[in-house]
């Protein structure tokens, strides 16, 4: 019995120094099955306890069983030792390069600066309760003048060149009074009016527009946004407030805006609306230099509005005497020009994709 | 309408000039721009030359003694165009020059200057540098260039709107002026002075167009010598921006600047039968307008004729042979009320543009025609000699009658939502010239002044009061909410997610102009009858465009001219057709979603592969687009529109065989035609078969409760045969869930016309796990189906 309790104490003092001496994870299972495997030294010695009396087996078991927790012990915990030194000296390796760009597969997409501002416009008027309507861009001169208190022959005409259509390339029997390209977005009142029957009318109409003008600062096809809110009590009143709201939404909190009286065919009384200057914060100043942006006035134009005559009232069904309404109308580009400080109208239609990969 | 300040000063005391501007623009006249006409001259003062002696060591140069109002100076010049005792310009030391010199106290080979004489161009005046600018003997040394010159002004350049005609002149905003200010007007004199026989035995006036002439009055002026006006009155022309033509032109001229009302002077010894007949153009009839136009008459345009044929179309333009010649001794002063439309339309058919077209089309002022007349009269009298003959020689068929509009107090804050007292708008009103009657507690009844046509009706009233407050007099209020919140319309939900499924796809959006050349769009669609302009910016862009894709393809071309190669582009938009459209609109319009792929499909970077895109690329960003709307299921078909290569085309058909649209590799000549190389994919659908289509709203699907089982098959099958037909015939197993083709081979050793497919099938049952035995069998039924069906054998 001595014997056998010898060599498990000699069997516990190698494994302690090979155990500590085991460098990699490999070479510490290899010390685990050769001394406590199947085949292992440790149940080779146990196989001689057979020889003994019966009266020493318990002692030699509990030695034998001391001996093997020891050795299990000895190599969870070299395992864990090396584990760690292996991952400290994974996270202390060669870095990877921070400044190599990411692996793309596609392109980003770009929306239009035009279509953002739409967009945008349309979804502040979304908050205010407007809906979104439209109209053709081919239009009659009745809904695009005529309408609109802009009778044949009349001078207001000449504030807008139109682009008429050939009727002969038209299929089937012109209608009555000449086809035209919409001039403004204004047409989508009426139809708006016609098509509701009813008020209370909100809306808002985004869209292409054109005119026969073609320069660096006019283009021949443009986008307006045309707003329109009818109902019985509205008021001039209700026209600032909205287009304030409109202008802090779309400009920033700070944004004053100014009222001028102007003239609209479709609009009685009628006003251009200025805002505070978005570049130089209305001061007329930036960097101690004139603002080309206003010109040093502090104010930009970027509107038109008035309460809704009441023959256009008329000419959409409604009765004037019962409801009254005001109408506006702005700009796209110039709007996504103060934005986004583009400064040519012509980029816009280019479509060079180093102008549209920048929004 | 440019304004003088000085010239508006004559008629009542104004503020600064920058004063002016502000209220003008805050009435509604919008003054644009301020141009002071002095700037610059600082400084540049009268100088009379005394005496002038060669420079002893220069021999181009002169020493000047000259007289400026103080000591006598010496300066030092190189113009040799004067004589002592000329009066010319002196630049004193101190003085910047409009073209930015500066004077400064000088040694010219060796003899002190003390300034600079100049020509008119040193001082921007014009560009006449061919010596001294000579001045009127009869300005004073030392006196301001400025004001010598009369250019100590500023000139106000005014956005007048239509609706104001009443504005187009010096009297009109000096009125305007008068009410907002507070104080009072001085109008030009009245008084005429006359001689001789009575003017009526010496012409006669009929008018036989009533309607279109409601009033025609003349006067004549007997022994006038026409010559040169004098420097004020083509100063005053100039800073108008007026050329200057003769004192008895001008007097008209100075008469429409100054009263707003346009006027016209024959040579009366050149109207024939000494009468004067306002008449619509006959059949034929032709005129010589005074810009040297032979022109064919139109019988809707009026002329003012002579016995036997016209002399001038009606408020527009006068006719060469009655013109004002250096010979006329007899003038015939016109002033006419004539109606604006008739005006307009005659000014347009002809193309004619003019000062007073422009005045009357608008709408001149019918109280005005005697005043006006008057004063040209007697200005011609003051200007050319002569005299006035008594009397006035007129027609006035319709007189005219003041409108009486009505305003009720309340009206003004149902409108405005500010509520203004009764009192305060008659005051306001008053000012502006509306005289009221009948006024009671809830309103009153104005009489509209003859220079305010535009005001008709009540709300045009509460104009007048609100600009006159300004707008900055009204609070700000919300109108009250509405009883419901709107919901997106269709249309913009199907537009904001295909723009946004194509953007994930890597597209930048292109926005074009709605107008193409005819020629490109046949190239896209030759059976396309598109939409042409009447009067387009240019044949090339003379058409509505019946697709969106020439735009884009022009749109690649450029981008590939300037470098830039790798492109994904759409565009969101309407197409144009012929045929009416729906409700009322004149012309079909469809809206299209059209996109290009060109280039390198991933963009460079080091770990980019740099392949290029094809067929298949343009496919999935259709399926991206189908998948964001949720329109499913689709057939892919193997159809080519015109733009198509016919073989590297699918058609892409929805539920209920809607047409979706096509994608395709371009069609080689398409190509060619804009200049873009082969490998150009595009495809274009149409966005309302897509809204047709479309399940915005996603259905939600148990996700399975028990496992999958996978097995791959290859087979291999006749080129012809479609990917869709072999997954069709999978898919019909019952317990099959999906199949996915994840290879595709041809070649070794499979024969030429032959492909390999390998599929990815997912086996499942919704109600419990498969065995394999059940798997084997479906298995062994679908090889047995693809065999029957499309010829296929298992690839082994």
């Amino acid at each position: 019995m001595a014997d056998l309790l010898a060599q498990l104490e000699a069997l516990a003092a190698a494994a302690r120094g090979e155990v500590a001496a085991a460098a990699d994870p490999r070479s510490l299972e290899d010390l685990r099955v050769r001394f406590l495997g199947k085949k292992g030294e440790i149940p080779a010695v146990l196989r001689g306890m057979g020889a003994l009396a019966p009266a020493e087996r318990p002692r030699v078991g509990e030695v034998a069983n001391r001996v093997r927790d020891e050795i299990e012990a000895l190599v969870d915990a070299a395992r864990g030792r090396l584990e760690a030194a292996r991952l400290e000296a994974e996270l202390s390796g060669a870095p990877v390069d921070p400044t190599l760009p990411g692996r793309r597969l596609l392109p980003r997409g770009h929306r239009h600066p035009i279509t953002r501002a739409t967009e945008e416009i349309a979804a502040i008027f979304g908050r205010l309760g407007y809906e979104v309507a439209s109209g053709p861009e081919v239009e009659l001169d009745w809904y695009n003048f005529e309408a609109l208190n802009m009778p044949a022959d009349h001078p207001a005409r000449d504030m807008q060149d139109t682009f008429y259509v050939d009727a002969a390339s038209l299929q089937g029997a012109p209608r009555e009074g000449a086809v035209l390209l919409r001039t403004h977005t204004s047409p989508v009142q009426i139809r708006a009016m016609l098509g509701r029957g009813r008020p209370p009318i909100r809306i808002v109409c985004p869209g292409r527009v054109y005119r026969s003008d073609y320069d660096q600062t006019h283009s021949p096809m443009f986008h307006q946004v045309e707003g329109l809110c009818v109902d019985e009590g509205i008021t001039f009143a209700d026209l600032k407030g909205t287009l304030a709201a409109f202008a802090r939404a779309f400009f920033g909190p700070g944004t004053r805006t100014r009222f001028r009286p102007s003239y609209f065919p479709f609009v009685e009384p009628g006003a251009e609306v200025d805002v505070s200057c978005s570049i130089c914060g209305g001061t007329g100043r930036r960097d101690g230099r004139r603002c080309g942006t206003c010109k040093e006035t502090g104010w930009l134009e970027v509107l038109g509005a008035g309460m809704v005559h009441p023959r256009v009232l008329a000419n959409g069904g409604l009765d004037p005497a019962r409801v009254t309404g005001f109408a506006f109308g702005m700009g796209v580009e110039r709007l996504a020009m103060l934005r986004h400080g583009i400064d040519d109208l012509r980029l816009y239609f280019e479509n060079d994709l180093r102008f549209l990969e920048q929004f | 309408m440019r304004l003088s300040y000085q010239w508006l000063s004559e008629y009542l005391d104004l503020p600064p000039v920058e004063e002016v501007a502000r209220r003008l623009t805050a009435v509604g006249l919008e003054v644009e721009a301020v141009a002071r006409r002095g700037e610059g001259l600082a400084g540049v003062v009268v100088a009379r030359i005394v005496a002038s002696e060669r420079h002893p060591a220069a021999d181009r140069l002169s020493i000047t003694r000259v007289d400026a109002g103080g000591e006598p100076l010496q300066v030092v010049c190189g113009a040799t165009n004067y004589r002592v005792g000329d009066l010319v310009p002196l630049a004193t030391v101190g003085a910047v020059l409009p073209g930015g010199q500066r004077i400064e106290a000088a040694r010219l080979r060796g003899v002190e200057s003390a300034g600079m004489l100049c020509s008119a161009r040193e001082l921007g005046l014009s560009d006449e540098a061919g010596g001294l600018l000579l001045l009127d003997p009869g300005l004073a040394p030392g006196a301001s260039i400025a004001a010598a010159l009369g250019l100590d002004d500023a000139i106000l350049e005014v956005n007048v709107t239509p609706n104001r005609p009443d504005a187009l002149s010096h009297l009109g905003v000096a009125r305007e002026l008068a009410a907002l200010l507070g104080v009072a007007l001085r109008p030009p004199p009245a008084a005429i002075a006359e001689a001789g026989a009575p003017a009526a035995e010496a012409l006669r006036v009929r008018i036989e167009a009533p309607e279109r002439c409601h009033r025609y009055a003349a006067r004549v002026v007997e022994g006038v010598r026409v010559g040169p006006s004098p420097a004020w009155l083509a100063r005053r022309l100039e800073a108008c921006g007026v050329r200057s033509i003769s004192n008895v032109v001008d007097a008209t001229n100075l008469v429409l600047l100054e009263l707003g009302h346009p006027l016209h002077a024959f040579d009366l010894d050149r109207v024939a039968g000494s009468e004067i007949v306002v008449r619509a153009a006959r059949p034929g009839e032709r005129l010589t307008t005074l810009d040297g136009k032979d022109r064919a008459l139109d019988p809707d345009d009026l002329l003012v004729a002579d016995r036997d044929r016209g002399s001038a179309l009606a408020g527009v333009m006068g006719g060469g042979d009655s013109e004002i010649s250096a010979g006329t001794r007899r003038v015939l002063v016109e002033s006419a009320w004539f109606e604006p439309a008739g005006v307009r339309r005659t000014s347009k058919r002809h193309g004619l543009k003019t000062e007073a077209s422009y005045r009357f089309e608008r709408g001149a002022d019918p109280g005005m025609v005697g005043a006006a007349l008057d004063r040209c009269a007697a200005l011609i009298a003051e200007l050319a000699g002569g005299a006035v003959r008594p009397g006035v020689v007129e027609a006035h068929p319709r007189p005219h009658r003041p409108a009486e509009v009505r305003l009720r107090w309340a009206r003004v804050e149902e409108l405005l939502g500010l509520p203004v007292p009764g009192d305060e708008i008659r005051r306001i009103l008053g000012g502006l010239g509306f005289s009221a009657a009948g006024a009671d507690g809830e309103g009153a009844t104005f009489a509209v002044p003859s220079w305010r046509q535009d005001v008709a009706i009540e709300e045009d009233l509460v104009e007048e009061v609100v600009r006159t407050l300004g707008y900055d007099a009204i609070p700000e209020t919300l109108p009250r909410p509405g009883l419901d919140t709107p919901a997106p319309t269709p249309e913009s939900v199907t537009a904001a997610r295909v723009r946004d499924a194509l953007e994930a796809a890597g597209f930048a959006e292109a926005i074009n102009f709605s107008f193409v050349a005819p020629a490109e769009d046949a190239a896209v669609d030759p059976g396309a009858r598109p939409v042409a302009l009447r009067n387009p910016i240019s044949a090339e862009l003379g058409v509505l465009r019946s697709s969106l894709l020439p735009s884009l393809l022009r749109n690649a071309a450029t981008n590939l001219r300037r470098h830039v190669t790798d492109l994904r582009l759409y565009e969101l938009a309407r197409a144009f057709g012929p045929s009416a459209g729906s409700g009322d609109a004149p012309v079909l319009e469809r809206g299209e979603v059209a996109g290009l792929l060109l280039g390198r499909r991933s963009p460079p970077g080091w770990a980019a592969s740099g392949e290029p895109v094809d067929l298949h690329d343009a496919r999935a960003a259709v399926e991206a687009v189908l998948e964001a709307l949720g329109v499913a299921p689709v057939r892919w078909e193997g159809r080519a529109e015109p733009w198509c290569h016919p073989r590297h085309a699918a058609a892409v058909v929805g539920e209920g065989r809607i047409d979706v649209g096509t994608v395709a590799e371009l069609h080689p000549r398409v190509a060619a035609a804009f200049d873009l190389p082969r490998a150009t994919f595009a495809f274009r659908l149409d966005l309302a078969a897509l809204g047709a289509l479309a399940h915005p709203v996603a259905r939600y699907h148990p996700i399975p409760r028990f496992p999958a089982v996978l097995r791959d098959l290859a087979v291999v099958v006749d080129e012809p045969v479609e990917v869709a037909r072999v997954v069709d015939a999978i898919r019909a197993e019952p317990l099959v869930e999906a199949a996915t083709l994840f290879d595709l081979y041809r070649g070794a050793p499979l024969p030429a016309g032959r492909k390999s497919l390998a599929l990815a099938i997912r086996y499942r049952s919704p109600e419990r796990t498969l065995t394999d035995a059940e798997v084997d069998a479906g298995h062994r039924r679908i090889v047995a189906r693809l065999a029957a069906d499309v010829g296929a054998v298992l690839r082994g």
